[in-house]
């Protein structure tokens, strides 16, 4: 992915890997908080 | 305009062109594209700034998210997430559907992603109505209208271009070789959503 912004396809895929990074991160946090 | 009636070389020499010159192109990126390429990266700058604001009010000064005694709307939150990145899948099909020529679905995809976006910005509307704080009472609040109205902004631009979108889908003026007049507000809507998730995992989760 050189440009996330060239194509729609390109900014559609760059939205569906930034939902599964934050998801990621949501998750880590949640966890961190009720364990800690 | 005596000189504009001479004309110049051999005949032959001669073609149709009227008008200006083309303009020179130095990027083997479309206009229309680097335009929009070029303004979300400006629209990234702006949101950085605001981001740092954020961090600097909870990281740096150490205060409470959010503010004590307030408290923010989670799961209403997370359905307007649902919706908007609904529309991000709305916005791709209409453009898939606009490639392969089915004009239909073109005109279903993109009016409902407008009606998704608009339904997003009504909830938002709603939202800050019954929050219960405003922008003046503490740093938390100034933030959380700054950051989520800088977004709502956004989608009201992104509605523009996609109610332009619309009314040209039903016009007819799509085909599967020029499209880019789909394309480039589907970039724009994209990003638009890209930057919600984000604000929405900072202001409402994190």
């Amino acid at each position: 992915m050189i440009n996330p912004l060239r194509s729609e396809a390109e900014a559609f895929r760059l939205l569906l890997y930034v939902l599964v990074a934050a998801a990621a991160v949501a998750a880590v946090v949640l966890v961190a908080r009720a364990i800690l | 305009m005596e000189a504009a009636s001479i004309s110049h070389g051999h005949p032959a020499d001669r073609h149709e062109h009227h008008g200006p010159p083309p303009a020179n192109r130095s990027s083997r990126v479309e206009p229309q594209f680097l335009g929009m390429l070029l303004f979300i990266i400006s629209e990234i700058m702006v949101f950085g700034a605001f981001f740092t604001a954020y961090f600097f009010i909870r990281v740096v000064a150490e205060n409470p998210w959010p503010a004590e005694g307030t408290e923010l709307p989670k799961l209403i939150a997370g359905v307007n997430t649902a919706i908007l990145v609904s529309s991000s899948f709305t916005m791709h099909w209409a453009l898939e559907a606009a490639k392969a020529g089915n004009r239909r679905g073109l005109q279903a995809g993109i009016t409902t992603t407008f009606l998704l976006g608009l339904t997003f910005l009504f909830i938002q509307i709603n939202e800050y109505v019954h929050v219960g704080f405003s922008p003046a009472d503490h740093a938390q609040g100034s933030i959380f209208y700054g950051l989520t109205g800088l977004h709502g902004a956004h989608v009201a631009i992104g509605l523009t271009l996609l109610a332009f979108t619309t009314i040209r889908a039903f016009r007819g003026h799509f085909t599967p070789a020029e499209h880019r007049g789909v394309e480039v507000p589907g970039i724009y809507w994209h990003f638009v959503d890209v930057m919600w998730v984000i604000v929405f995992l900072t202001i409402y989760i994190l």
